[in-house]
């Protein structure tokens, strides 16, 4: 999120994208509420599915599952037309803007439609909602990123705040309100296989970084890597978690490193949060040595069938740890261990400990750190220069913790007490240890002292002669710069405000009233993506064939993240006959991830005891289904899941529903009687990620389950 | 095989099962999705303690702590007792949830409490589960893990981490990957 989930209380206008909030971040829902009384903010939801958060809207805007680009890029269009852009913010604080204009014409009201099913009245309507009601916020969830044009969904939704001039603005900015409680936490921290911690990526000078943090000799971790397969071994991208079983199944000329995947850790996650699951057990089933680590016992213990060479460890939870924790607004929270680890269960970094003793690297690894967590915590600190993770202590975010109720409501500034002018959470970038933190990124009426912060210079300062710093005038309170300048470097000699490790580098910028990282115009179009101004691209399995010769999808691509993905060579292999319906998945309230906690808790396993399929009444009737009949949900790649019919208005005809947290049941087959005793849950249920279609994002490799065709029939 | 005896102070399960039936439950967790959490008035949800009304657990320690489950970051206040996490309170000044909570977290308790919870190791021999040491499952993981090394390369070895865990915890898994010499890290952020 730029802004934070209590900003929401100073938005005049809420339009949410492929979130229910009501379900999937209940509590966030007050502030939503709260704007919406308060400032009489319309509340705008545009989802394919009628939602409990679409419930409390003003309006609902009802658009086919994976065409947010088309009707997002309609409203620039119709925002432009009738003059309501922020002509001032564009010209002095953004890049591309002609560029996307050349884009946004095409998609007029009836173009959209065509594409969306969205009717031109509605369109105009929402255009002008948003154009009155300023500063807005706009929201948006899963539905909006697991699309094979993810990147290009997501950033339309940023240039339209761009051109409203919503951004850097308290009550506006591009949110996206994330899944797990330290789902921030970890991308920040890169448990990806892109990057090193903090997005330093994967270059050698990343690498280096990082060694002189750790302490360790460059070479040493580079030596560490495969470099007799390939001396860029350590520079290359790995396998993702939306298709690491590819490194299982394919044949290992197909992949590209030396062997196949012959040992996986799922260390806390769940199988049933991936798409193709069939696919996933098969490649379960082939592996070596499968290791699971977690506090309860998750379904890949029993769904694969295996017979060896598998391993429960159990985990402590995070009430039996200490340490910090990111928000999705950027907050790092302390958490006070509440127990001491249950049962036999060890906390993670105590497996970490012993395990890395016994692979012969514990010494390297454990170099740093003796008290837990303060001497991990420091570590970090003293790396995570690009993302401002440097001015958190523990000292701080206990204080916080401790003092929580001395933060303002609406702007999260401690007003008086021990946190005087600080922000809650210490948002990131918090850059120095006496840094309130920024609550609102790229806000530039306050000083960089009190959180103020203009766009980061991150791509030079040109590009094809046109600036991309910006303008003359575009300052902020406290600066001594007037207009744009570039990143920080040369402070500390051959080093810059990314990898000076003391924090000299910050405070010769902050004594000036800079940014470290400098200030630059937003980026529009971007020639570094596939498309570099989003269009609208045809789902892979699309239900609409006849849009095909207008939006089709990208060309294949040859090892991404280590496999080649289809693209263009899978869509065209129209399945639309046979798999005349819409899937799509989603979470419920009661549930969470792949449900290994939440279906073992009795209070919610009552709740929320059974999978099934939200079926509109006229589909059901039209296939001859009841309320509570069983049916067979089959995938075009023959994944098969058998459910209880939900009958319900919330989906249109041609779309069906799955929430995705039930496990412990393949193809009709109950799993239950392979649980060690004592451990099942008290409800599985079919993994809606059995039947959820192949696709993958251009560049992130992010799965398509939003937008995918299935079949059904009576069970 | 040590198994931690909880035998010291109440049982987990009993004081729960004495003070807040299902029915109670489920009727406070309405309130919260219905009144608390979504109109932001906790009040549905608060108990305060009636005249007379003795103290069940008198000398339980309030920690403060932030819900496991999705990203919003609410404040919870666990009531521990001879160090069992006993009763659950609002934590009403916090300023991201000020009280609120779903019925998910208004259920931590029984999360962390869980008598579902896998309690020792456990290796699969055979299709059987059969009970195994800490010190002798990782043992064996890592004479493996150094095998497939051996045969394979490190990149056979893939490491799928958490949301789940702390920022601490978070930064070491992806430190352990690199040491150990792959890019075959991801989680569940990918998804």
């Amino acid at each position: 999120m730029t802004n934070h989930l209590n900003d929401i209380r100073n938005a005049r206008a809420i339009i949410m994208f492929g979130s229910n909030a009501a379900e999937a971040h209940p509590v966030a829902m007050q502030h939503i509420l709260a704007a919406k009384e308060k400032n009489a903010a319309p509340l705008i939801v545009v989802d394919p599915r009628f939602t409990r958060t679409a419930a409390k809207a003003d309006v609902y805007v009802r658009l086919r599952s994976g065409t947010d680009v088309a009707l997002v890029m309609g409203l620039v269009r119709e925002i432009v037309r009738n003059g309501w852009h922020d002509r001032d913010f564009i010209d002095k604080r953004t890049f591309g803007f002609e560029e996307v204009m050349k884009v946004a014409d095409h998609y007029t009201p009836e173009e959209v439609q065509r594409i969306t099913g969205v009717e031109p009245a509605l369109l105009k309507r929402v255009a002008r909602l948003l154009a009155d009601n300023r500063p807005g916020t706009l929201i948006w969830c899963m539905g909006g990123t697991q699309h094979s044009h993810g990147n290009n969904i997501t950033r339309s939704y940023c240039i339209l705040q761009l051109v409203l001039g919503n951004m850097g603005k308290a009550g506006g900015g591009a949110n996206v309100i994330r899944g797990h409680d330290n789902v921030q936490g970890a991308t920040d921290m890169c448990i990806l296989s892109n990057s090193l911690p903090g997005y330093y990526g994967l270059s050698d000078g990343a690498f280096k970084h990082w060694a002189q943090v750790w302490k360790v000799d460059f070479e040493w971790l580079k030596g560490r890597f495969d470099l007799a397969y390939d001396k860029k071994q350590h520079n290359k991208k790995g396998f993702t978690m939306a298709r690491w079983y590819e490194g299982v199944l394919q044949p290992k000329e197909k992949i590209d490193q030396r062997d196949n995947i012959r040992a996986l850790f799922y260390w806390g996650i769940a199988m049933e949060s991936q798409s193709q699951m069939h696919r996933v057990k098969k490649a379960l089933e082939k592996l070596e040595l499968l290791v699971l680590v977690d506090p309860f016992v998750p379904s890949a213990a029993v769904v694969p069938d295996r017979k060896n060479g598998t391993y429960l460890l159990p985990a402590s939870t995070q009430f039996e740890n200490e340490g910090s924790v990111t928000a999705t607004a950027r907050q790092l929270q302390w958490r006070y261990p509440v127990l001491e680890p249950q049962y036999d269960s060890r906390p993670d970094h105590w497996i970490m400990f012993e395990l890395t003793k016994r692979l012969g690297f514990g010494q390297e690894f454990a170099k740093n750190i003796k008290k837990w967590p303060d001497d991990c915590l420091e570590e970090w600190r003293s790396g995570l220069q690009t993302i401002g993770y440097t001015g958190q202590t523990v000292e701080r975010l206990k204080r916080q913790r401790d003092n929580a109720h001395t933060f303002d409501l609406v702007t999260l500034r401690a007003n008086g007490g021990p946190c005087d002018g600080e922000y809650y959470g210490l948002p990131w970038p918090c850059w120095t240890t006496d840094h309130p933190g920024t609550p609102i990124l790229y806000d530039m009426s306050k000083p960089v002292m009190e959180g103020g912060l203009p766009f980061r210079a991150r791509f030079g300062t040109e590009y094809k002669g046109r600036p991309l710093l910006a303008a003359k005038g575009v300052t902020m309170p406290g600066s001594r710069a007037d207009g744009g300048y570039p990143e920080f470097k040369g402070v500390v000699k051959g080093t810059n405000w990314k990898t000076d490790l003391s924090d000299k580098t910050f405070r010769a910028a902050l004594s000036k009233g800079m940014a470290p990282f400098g200030n630059a115009r937003a980026r529009m179009y971007v020639w570094t993506f596939p498309d570099p101004v989003p269009i609208h691209r045809e789902p892979i399995q699309t239900p609409r064939p006849d849009l095909l010769a207008d939006y089709p999808t990208y060309p294949d691509k040859k090892l991404q993240y280590r496999v080649d993905t289809a693209f263009a060579s899978a869509q065209k292999a129209d399945t639309s006959k046979s798999y005349p319906l819409i899937l799509t998945t989603g979470r419920i309230v009661q549930h969470m991830g792949g449900g290994a906690e939440t279906r073992a808790n009795r209070w919610l396993s009552e709740l929320a005891p059974e999978m099934y399929a939200e079926v509109n009444p006229r589909t059901a009737n039209d296939y001859g289904l009841m309320d509570g009949d069983w049916i067979w949900v089959e995938s075009p790649q023959k994944g098969r899941i058998k459910v209880k019919v939900k009958v319900t208005l919330r989906v249109d005809p041609y779309t069906i529903f799955l929430p995705y947290h039930f496990g412990g049941v393949f193809e009709g087959v109950s799993r239950i009687d392979r649980f060690p005793e004592g451990t099942a849950p008290y409800v599985v249920g079919e993994s809606g990620n059995v039947v959820t279609n192949y696709g993958y994002d251009v560049v992130t490799q992010m799965q398509e389950t939003k937008t995918g065709l299935c079949q059904i029939r009576k069970a | 095989m040590k198994i931690r005896s909880r035998s010291k102070g109440p049982s987990p399960r009993g004081p729960d099962r004495a003070r807040t039936d299902r029915r109670g439950f489920l009727k406070a967790a309405a309130t919260a999705l219905g009144a608390g959490a979504v109109a932001g008035t906790p009040a549905g949800f608060v108990r305060r303690a009636r005249a007379g009304e003795k103290n069940p657990f008198p000398d339980a320690k309030q920690v403060k702590t932030v819900c496991t489950h999705c990203s919003v970051g609410c404040g919870v206040i666990a009531e521990v007792q001879n160090g069992v996490w006993v009763r659950q309170e609002m934590d009403l000044t916090h300023p991201i949830s000020r009280g609120g909570l779903c019925c998910k977290g208004a259920s931590l308790r029984d999360f962390a409490m869980s008598e579902k919870r896998l309690r020792f190791p456990l290796k699969l021999v055979d299709g059987r589960w059969q009970k195994i040491s800490w010190e002798k499952a990782l043992d064996e993981i890592a004479d493996r893990l150094l095998k497939i090394r051996k045969e394979s390369g490190p990149d056979s070895v893939f490491w799928m981490g958490s949301a789940k865990m702390s920022n601490e915890q978070c930064y070491l898994f992806r430190k352990m990957a690199a040491m150990w010499g792959t890019n075959n890290v991801d989680h569940q952020a990918r998804v």
